[in-house]
């Protein structure tokens, strides 16, 4: 069977303008191969400018790819089927301010997906929305509400809401936990958990944080200067990371944990 | 004595709905001299508040009012704004989150250094001041770590990554030796390992100028390691505050507690997956502060007693405001 999703030598060019000379090319990702099977969750890992959020946007269709191919269930992504796209991919952000409209209830924004992808008529897509803002712990009463009358974390669940919508196999999250209260942050996780387990999704995470990462992804992918470092089972790569650099994004700052270890040690 | 002693520091605002409301509900916070002072709260929590309250910046449309507002035994609300201001000029300085907004993306960064030294450090002719001002600024580089002086002077602040540019703005803010550097969320985007860095750059400064750090952060779990003290503040109200040994080892507090259990570097802890502890709800907004104990709504803990502001309850240098501590270590 072929996986999930298949991504094929995939590079992105971005040209800076001169006036009458060819701009210069300046290479943001080049040759990116890789797949990730139903149900997984495949980590993103790279320094700053190292192309990770560039991928991450390529592969949910906000930018589109200088060359290569990305395949879903053997069947090939056209750059601008935007519907086809939207019914497997779909994407968090990190900032849930900035990725709604202020202007317009929860509802109202929910029900946009639904409208352009579907052929369902409004009492269906409003019963949708009830169900799929019960199920990401909101109440159906959310629909009628602005954004700012929610907090940071339940913006951020009205986001995945409106990620899972439209029953995606994959949810791109591009740094979707960094911007997080820890309690908020570990609310989040175990809703994208929860969704998995019932839904099947699998999650593209891009994030720096190590000690998630860990936790939750099955395979890592490190990401310099665009190419790929190395491509790991999670816990294969943080028992051996492979070079200074992937040792170095491993970090996990663990003083905390030291002095509580230490402690139930003397006790 | 204590460098900064403030006791039951609250702020009122009016908000938007003419209501009023305590952002900052009887604060208290002592820092030493030298020492490494940790503040944790989430977002709303006013820790950002409270550095502003310290530095002077604070909203006119805000009333301030404070038991103790004390700055090396000088009151400092009796202060008239301008002499506030020298006050906080001379001693105090600040680093934030996001180093490159606030460095001037037109000048590089030998420019801007050299701007922040103090003009009466240095002396003579207008060449003499020149090369004296330039030496300056590459001992200032030196002292916060970076080694390629001459390409980072040179630069301009987008050719730097986050850790330099965070680094170039530490050196900026103890260029004049102050003596509180007030640190609001110096690291919260970086990678662990520059976070890293920047922590042992600042606990070594600390050390070496007799620096106090006041560290404000989100996390319980990414306080610097050197920290001596450390404060735990929810939705205004201090919850817990001690020594980092006492807060870690044994939280009395159930915010603190479960602060500590949901860090993320307990993960290791639980198995892959599994779903992590954390607490019901979600941090309320402004209009909305449950009266009481305002963690009331999400706490484990929470019984009919709780709609009371709890007393403060102290323990030698640990105290804690709660009706239902957990309990004490024997040992």
């Amino acid at each position: 069977m072929s996986p999930l999703l298949e991504v094929k030598n995939l590079s992105k060019n971005y040209t800076h303008k001169a006036h009458f000379l060819p701009g210069k090319q300046v290479s943001a990702l080049s040759d990116i191969s890789f797949t990730l099977a139903r149900g997984e969750i495949l980590a993103i890992m790279g320094e700053t400018s190292s192309g990770k959020s560039t991928l991450a946007k390529i592969v949910a269709g906000v930018e589109t790819p200088s060359s290569g191919d990305i395949w879903v269930n053997g069947q090939r992504l056209e750059k601008h089927n935007y519907r086809q796209r939207c019914q497997v991919i779909r994407m968090v952000f990190q900032d849930s301010d900035a990725s709604l409209n202020r202007q317009l209830t929860i509802g109202e924004q929910l029900d946009e997906p639904l409208r352009f992808n579907t052929d369902l008529v409004a009492t269906e897509r409003r019963r949708r929305i009830r169900e799929v803002l019960q199920r990401v712990g909101l109440l159906a009463e959310h629909a009628e509400f602005f954004p700012h009358m929610l907090a940071t974390g339940q913006k951020q669940r009205v986001a995945i809401a409106r990620a899972i919508l439209l029953e995606p196999q994959i949810v791109v999250a591009d740094e979707a936990l960094a911007a997080l209260d820890p309690s908020v942050r570990a609310q989040i996780i175990n809703l994208l958990l929860d969704l998995q387990q019932d839904m099947g999704i699998s999650y593209i995470f891009v994030s720096h944080s190590a000690e998630i990462v860990k936790h939750i992804a099955d395979k890592i992918l490190v990401l310099q200067h665009g190419k790929i470092v190395e491509f790991k089972e999670t816990a294969a790569l943080f028992d051996a990371p492979t070079d200074d650099y992937i040792e170095r994004l491993l970090v996990t700052s663990g003083h905390i944990k030291q002095q509580v270890d230490k402690y139930a040690k003397e006790q | 004595m204590y460098l900064l002693d403030i006791r039951n520091l609250s702020i009122e605002m009016t908000s938007p709905k003419g209501k009023r409301v305590k952002i900052l509900d009887k604060v208290n916070l002592r820092v030493h001299a030298g020492e490494i002072h940790s503040v944790v709260g989430e977002s709303g929590s006013g820790k950002s508040l409270l550095a502003k309250a310290i530095l002077g910046f604070i909203n006119p449309r805000w009333t301030v009012t404070a038991d103790r507002l004390w700055w090396n035994g000088k009151d400092l609300l009796s202060l008239t704004p301008k002499q506030r201001r020298q006050v906080s000029g001379r001693d105090m300085a600040m680093i934030f989150q996001n180093p490159n907004s606030y460095l001037d993306p037109n000048s590089t960064v030998g420019e801007q250094l050299a701007e922040a030294i103090p003009a009466g450090d240095v002396r003579g002719t207008f060449l003499r001041r020149r090369v004296d001002r330039r030496t300056r600024v590459k001992r200032l580089l030196h002292r916060v770590g970076v080694r390629d002086h001459e390409g980072i002077m040179e630069s301009y602040p987008f050719e730097l990554s986050e850790g330099i540019a965070q680094k170039v703005s530490i050196a900026m803010a103890v260029a004049h030796r102050p003596k509180l550097l007030i640190a609001d969320e110096p690291t919260t985007a970086m990678e662990s390992s520059t976070r890293g860095q920047i922590y042992k750059l600042l606990a070594r400064l600390s050390y070496l100028q007799d620096m106090s750090v006041l560290l404000i952060t989100q996390d319980i779990g990414s306080i610097i390691p050197e920290s001596q003290h450390v404060t735990m503040l929810y939705c205004g109200q201090l919850m817990e505050s001690g020594p980092k040994d006492a807060i870690l080892n044994n939280p009395r507090h159930p915010y603190t507690d479960s602060m500590i259990r949901m860090s993320m570097q307990r993960l290791d802890d639980l198995p892959h997956k599994s779903r992590l502890p954390t607490l019901p709800g979600s941090i309320p907004t402004l209009e909305h502060m449950p009266i009481g104990c305002r963690l009331g709504p999400r706490c484990p803990k929470a019984r009919k007693e709780c709609v009371q502001v709890p007393r403060v309850s102290k323990h030698e240098q640990h105290s804690f405001h709660c009706h239902f501590p957990l309990a004490e270590d024997d040992s």
